[in-house]
C-alpha cells in the first residue's frame, strides 16, 4: 500500500489538536451541595467512570476523524494485478488530421474512408471516440459504445485551414489514457508533415497504456509551390503607385519557371514571369497604379500544377483613403516653421496626413473639427472666436500640437494648454551658447524615433511651469522642452521651442523627420496595425475606449462570424479560415482583414519512418516495461483507496455528531430538578 | 382564582423580617373569621359568674349590656405564656433547591411566631445555634422585645454543623419559667438522639414543639446523572445514582420523617413538617388548627 499524495499526510499532526483540546477540556464533576449525606450510600455504578468512557469513546472517534481525513486526502492505493485483455475492453479513438496540408490532392476524404474502415476492428463493449486536430484537437464525440455514432462524427469532419501539431494531439491522448483506466487505442490519420513535429520529441509522448497507430496518407514527398508572404501597405493616401513585395517559394520542388501575378478585385493587374530555385524562394515586385478608392481585396498567384493548389495563392487587403489633414497656425512673419514641419510631414513614401497653414489673422472663420489635428506654431495672439473653438474641439477629443518662441513668451499662459510661461531663455555668449536635451522618453509613441534629440542645439527656450502636465522631454538645464496634458478627451503636446531654424537646429537633424510623423500619428490618431493574418491568429477588436459598444465581424461568405452577446463584449476574434473577414469596428470604421493559411503547412515533407516508428513505440515501450509478454499480459496498476476512507469517514462523522450531542447535553442539563409541588 | 396563601417567593422578596410576620399572621388570621384571641396562650375557656373580689376588669360588658348580668371571660392560659424559640443555623439549613432556603424559610416562621406572641403579649424569647449557643434573646415582654427578636432573627446566618445536645443544655440553664419551647430544624439527627436531646426540656414541664423544615429536593429530590453530592455540613462527597435517588433515598427520608413524627408524639410533643415550597401561613394555619382541636 502507498500513498498517491503522500504530503497530505502532514495533516496527521492535526491529531494534536482534539487531543489538546480534550485535555484541557476534560470534564471536572462538580459536586451538588446537599443538606447531608445521611441518607445516601456510594453504588458502585460510578458515574465517573461512565463518563469517562464516553469520554474516551469522543476522543477517540475525532482522533479517528481527523486521521480518516488526513488518510483520504494522502489518496492511498494498493497495486493490484491488472489484465486489461482479459476484461476485454479498452478506449478506441480515432483522429483524423484536417489541417490545411490534408488539402492536398484532398487527402481528407481517404482519411475518413480508412477512419470509418478502423472502425471495423471496434468491438461491441469498447468505448469508442472521435477526434479531429489541426492547431487543436477537437473531440467530436464523448465515449460511446455506439459504433454508429462514431462513424456518423467521422463523416462530419471537415477540411480546415488550420496548422496541424502533433504535440496537441499528443496532449490530448494523455488526458484521456488519464481519464479513463482502460487501455487506449488510438488510430492516427494524417499526411505525416514534418512541420507539424513538436521541437522536443518527449511532447508526443503518450501513456502507458495507450497503443499509436499511424496510418499515413501521404506516400512520399510532394512537391510544392506556394506564395510564402505578401508585403503590401495596409492603407495607401496617396495618388502614387503601390508598391507590393511577394515571396513565392518551393518546397520538396525542383527549380520551375513559372508565372507570378497580382490580382485586385479580382482583376489581374500584372504578371511577371519568375523562375524559383529548387527548394527556394524568390521575390517579386510590383507597382500597382490605380489602386480604387475604398477597401479593396487583392491576391498574388503563382502558376504552378501541384497537389496543393489553394496555397498558390495569398490574399492581402489595400485601403485607399484620403490622407488626414493637419491644422497649422503660425504668425504671418514666421512662415519658415510651417515650411519645415510641411516637408517633414510629406517626407514619408505615403504620409497619411497634409497640411493645411493658416496665419492666426486668417484663423478666425477656420473651424477646427474637419481637422485631424492642429499646430499652434509660435503664436502670440488667437482670435477669441478661433480659440474657443479650439478648446471646444480639444475638450471633445481633438489634440492639439504647441510649439513656444519668441512670439509666445509673451502670452502669459500657453493658450490651449492653459500653464504659466515663466520666462524666454536665450542661451547667451558669456555662459554656454546653446542647451541640449537631457533626458527623454523614448517610450513615449511620439518620441521613439527621435533619437533622444541627439545633437540638437537648442537656443532659445520658452520656459513653462508643468503643473499637472507629464513632462517628456527635458533639457540640459531641466528646462521642461515636451510635455503632454489631457484636457478633457483630448489631449495637447508642448514643444518648448520652434519649428524654424531660428531657435534650433532641429530641423536639419535626421530625428526631426521621425519626430514629426510619429508626433502627427499620435495626435492624430492613426494607427498603423498589422495587415499580414494567418489562420487561428486572433484579432484584437476594440481597444480600451470601445468597451460595451457593438461591432460586427463578417466571414469570407458575409456570414455574422459573431453572436449577438460576442458583438458587445467579445474583446478578440480568432479567425478559423482562409479569406477575407470585414471588420466593422466600434467607432465606425471598416477594415477588411485578409486571412491565409500558415505557409509551414505548405511544406509537404513527410516524417522519417524511422521517426515514426519511434513515436508509435512510444506507448508499446511503456506497455512491454510493465511485465513480461508485453500487451495484453498482467500487469500491476495502482487501485486508489481513498472513497473507502472517505465512506469510513461519514460513518465516524455521524457518531461523532451523535456522541458529542449527547455528551454536551448531558453536560448542559441541570443536574437537579424542581420537583413538580 | 386568587392566590389564597402566600407564595414563599413572594415572602423572600419582601424586604423586613417584620413586614414578612405581619403579612403572613395577620394574613391568616384575618381569614380564620375566628376572634383574635386565637394563639398561644390566650385561649377562650369559659364564662364564670362575677363573684366578690373578681377582677372587673375581665367583666365581659357585651354579655352584661344584653343580660344586666356579670361575667367574667375565662382564658386559657390566663397568665401570659414564656414561648422560645430555638433556631437550627446549622450548615444544612442553608440548603435551597428554589429562591428559598430552609433558612431563610426558618426565620419567616421564627418572625411569624414571634409576631405573634408580640400581638398577645407573649414573652418571646429566640435561640439561635449550630454546634453552640449563637445568639440568645431572653424572653420578655418589654417594649421593643420583638424588635431585638427580629435583629437576631435576621443576624441568624448558616454556620457550621448541627449538635442539638450543647445548645439544648445551655436552653435548659437559661430558661427557669415553663412555657413553650418551639425547635425549628432540619433534624438531621437520627430520631432518637433529637428526642434524646430535647427530652430534658419536655421533663421541666415545657411544652415542645419540633417545626421540621425541609426542602422539596430533601424529600423528593430529581437527578438525571450519576453526580458527587457534597455534605454541606462535613464537606464529604459522594457519588449517587438517579436510581438511588428514586428509590431507596426516598424511602429512607420517609422513614426518618416517620420516625421522628413517631417518637416526639410518644414523647408528648408536637412535630410539624415544613415543606419550604409551601405557603407559611397555609402551613401556621393548619398547625394552630390542629394544636387548637388537640386542646
Amino acid at each position: 500500500m502507498g500513498f498517491l499524495s503522500p504530503w497530505f499526510l502532514g495533516g496527521l499532526a492535526a491529531l494534536g489538536l482534539p487531543v489538546y483540546l480534550h485535555l484541557l477540556k476534560q470534564h471536572k464533576s462538580v459536586p451538588l451541595p446537599f443538606s447531608s449525606l445521611m441518607f445516601f450510600e456510594k453504588r458502585t455504578q460510578s458515574s465517573i467512570k461512565h463518563r469517562r468512557l464516553k469520554y474516551l469513546l469522543l476522543l477517540a472517534l475525532r482522533l479517528a476523524l481527523i486521521l480518516l481525513l488526513a488518510l483520504a486526502f494522502a489518496n492511498p492505493f494498493v497495486t493490484t494485478a491488472v489484465n486489461p485483455m482479459a476484461e476485454g475492453k479498452k478506449l478506441f479513438i480515432v483522429a483524423v488530421d484536417n489541417s490545411f496540408s490534408m488539402r492536398t490532392g484532398d487527402r481528407l476524404a481517404p482519411a475518413k474512408q480508412q477512419a470509418l474502415d478502423a472502425l471495423s476492428t471496434f468491438r461491441s463493449g469498447d468505448l469508442g471516440q472521435v477526434v479531429s486536430f489541426a492547431s487543436k484537437a477537437s473531440l467530436l464525440t464523448q465515449q460511446v459504445q455506439d459504433p454508429a455514432g462514431l462513424r456518423t462524427a467521422i463523416q462530419s469532419i471537415a477540411q480546415g485551414d488550420g496548422r496541424s501539431s502533433y504535440a496537441e494531439l499528443s496532449q490530448m491522448l494523455r488526458s484521456a489514457a488519464q481519464a479513463s483506466h482502460v487501455p487506449v487505442e488510438v488510430h492516427i490519420f494524417s499526411d505525416m508533415q514534418k512541420s507539424s513535429l513538436p521541437s522536443p520529441f518527449s511532447e508526443l509522448s503518450v501513456a502507458g497504456n495507450t497503443r499509436v497507430i499511424l496510418h499515413s496518407q501521404a506516400g512520399a514527398d510532394e512537391p510544392n509551390w506556394f506564395v510564402e508572404s505578401v508585403n503590401a501597405p495596409r492603407s495607401v493616401y496617396q495618388a502614387k503607385k503601390v508598391r507590393v513585395l511577394a515571396t513565392v517559394a518551393g518546397a520538396s520542388s525542383p527549380a520551375l519557371d513559372t508565372d507570378v501575378a497580382v490580382v485586385l478585385n479580382n482583376k489581374v493587374l500584372e504578371t511577371k514571369k519568375v523562375k524559383i530555385p529548387a527548394n527556394g524562394r524568390v521575390t517579386v515586385e510590383f507597382f500597382l497604379a490605380d489602386a480604387p478608392y475604398g477597401l479593396n481585396r487583392g491576391e498574388v498567384r503563382v502558376s504552378a500544377g501541384d497537389k496543393l493548389a489553394q496555397d498558390n495563392t495569398l490574399p492581402f487587403a489595400l485601403e485607399r483613403k484620403e490622407p488626414g489633414r493637419v491644422l497649422f497656425v503660425h504668425e504671418a512673419r514666421q512662415p519658415r516653421g510651417v515650411l519645415y514641419y510641411k516637408t517633414a510631414l510629406d517626407a514619408p513614401a505615403d504620409s497619411a496626413l497634409t497640411v493645411d497653414a493658416v496665419t492666426t489673422d486668417q484663423a478666425a472663420n477656420v473651424s477646427p473639427q474637419k481637422y485631424s489635428f492642429v499646430v499652434l506654431s509660435d503664436v502670440a495672439y488667437l482670435p477669441v472666436q478661433f480659440e474657443d473653438s479650439l478648446k471646444k474641439y480639444v475638450r471633445g477629443g481633438g489634440s492639439v500640437l504647441i510649439a513656444l518662441g519668441s512670439a509666445a513668451a509673451t502670452r502669459p499662459r500657453v493658450p490651449i494648454f492653459d500653464e504659466a510661461i515663466t520666462e524666454s531663455r536665450y542661451s547667451g555668449r558669456n555662459a554656454e551658447r546653446f542647451q541640449g536635451a537631457a533626458s527623454v522618453d523614448s517610450t513615449h509613441p511620439a518620441l521613439s524615433r527621435a533619437n533622444g534629440f541627439e545633437g540638437v542645439k537648442f537656443y532659445q527656450t520658452v520656459q513653462v511651469v508643468p503643473g499637472n502636465a507629464r513632462v517628456l522631454a527635458r533639457l540640459t538645464d531641466q528646462t521642461p522642452l515636451v510635455m503632454e496634458k489631457k484636457i478633457g478627451e483630448g489631449r495637447a503636446l508642448v514643444f518648448g521651442s520652434t519649428f524654424d531654424n531660428i531657435a534650433n537646429d532641429f530641423p536639419l537633424h535626421a530625428s526631426f523627420v521621425p519626430f514629426v510623423e510619429q508626433s502627427a500619428n499620435y495626435l492624430s490618431g492613426v494607427e498603423k496595425s498589422a495587415a499580414d493574418f494567418t489562420v487561428d491568429s486572433y484579432l484584437e477588436l476594440r481597444s480600451a475606449k470601445d468597451q460595451g459598444t457593438a461591432l460586427e465581424v463578417l466571414d469570407p461568405d458575409g456570414k455574422r462570424a459573431l453572436s449577438l452577446s460576442e458583438a458587445a463584449t467579445a474583446q478578440t476574434f480568432q479567425l478559423p479560415r482562409e479569406g477575407f473577414f470585414e471588420l466593422r469596428r466600434a467607432n465606425g470604421r471598416h477594415e477588411l482583414i485578409a486571412v491565409h493559411a500558415d505557409r509551414r503547412e505548405s511544406d509537404l515533407s513527410m516524417i522519417p519512418k524511422e521517426t515514426l516508428a519511434l513515436w508509435q513505440n512510444m506507448g508499446r515501450g511503456a506497455e512491454q516495461n510493465n511485465g513480461p509478454g508485453g500487451a495484453g499480459n498482467t500487469h500491476t496498476a495502482p487501485y486508489s483507496l481513498w472513497w473507502y476512507f472517505a465512506l469510513v469517514l461519514l460513518i465516524v462523522s455521524l457518531l461523532e455528531s451523535l456522541f458529542a450531542s449527547r455528551y454536551l447535553a448531558a453536560e448542559n442539563e441541570p443536574m437537579v430538578r424542581k420537583e413538580a409541588a | 382564582m386568587l392566590q389564597r396563601f402566600l407564595n414563599p417567593t413572594v415572602l423572600s422578596s419582601i424586604s423586613g423580617l417584620e413586614l414578612v410576620a405581619k403579612t403572613v399572621v395577620d394574613g391568616f388570621v384575618s381569614g380564620l373569621h375566628r376572634s383574635p384571641d386565637f394563639g398561644f396562650s390566650q385561649e377562650f375557656a369559659e364564662y364564670r359568674a362575677y363573684s366578690e373580689g373578681d377582677d372587673l376588669r375581665h367583666v365581659d360588658w357585651n354579655v352584661f349590656a344584653r343580660t344586666e348580668r356579670a361575667y367574667l371571660k375565662r382564658y386559657r392560659g390566663e397568665t401570659n405564656s414564656q414561648l422560645t424559640l430555638l433556631l437550627d443555623v446549622s450548615a444544612s439549613m442553608g440548603f435551597g433547591s428554589h429562591s428559598l432556603s430552609k433558612l431563610d424559610y426558618a426565620r419567616f416562621l421564627t418572625a411569624s411566631i414571634c409576631y405573634m406572641s408580640n400581638q398577645q403579649r407573649d414573652a418571646a424569647g429566640i435561640i439561635v445555634f449550630d454546634d453552640d449557643v449563637k445568639n440568645y434573646v431572653p424572653p420578655s415582654t418589654r417594649q421593643g422585645q420583638f424588635a431585638r427578636l427580629v435583629h437576631a432573627i435576621e443576624k441568624a446566618e448558616p454556620g457550621t454543623r448541627t449538635n442539638l445536645e450543647k445548645p439544648l443544655l445551655h436552653c435548659q440553664q437559661f430558661l427557669h419559667r415553663r412555657g413553650i419551647i418551639a425547635l425549628i430544624s432540619d433534624f438531621y439527627e437520627e430520631p432518637e438522639r433529637v428526642i434524646k436531646a430535647v427530652e430534658p426540656l419536655r421533663f421541666h414541664g415545657n411544652e415542645l414543639i419540633l417545626f421540621h423544615v425541609l426542602d422539596p429536593q430533601e424529600i423528593r429530590p430529581v437527578i438525571n446523572e450519576p453526580m458527587l453530592v457534597l455534605d454541606m455540613e462535613t464537606k464529604d462527597a459522594l457519588e449517587v445514582t438517579p436510581d438511588y435517588v428514586r428509590n431507596e433515598y426516598r424511602e429512607k427520608i420517609d422513614a426518618h420523617i416517620a420516625g421522628l413524627r413517631d417518637h416526639a408524639q410518644r414523647a408528648g410533643m408536637d412535630y410539624f413538617l415544613l415543606d419550604t415550597s409551601r405557603p407559611l401561613d397555609e402551613a401556621l394555619r393548619e398547625y394552630l388548627s390542629i394544636r387548637q382541636r388537640r386542646r
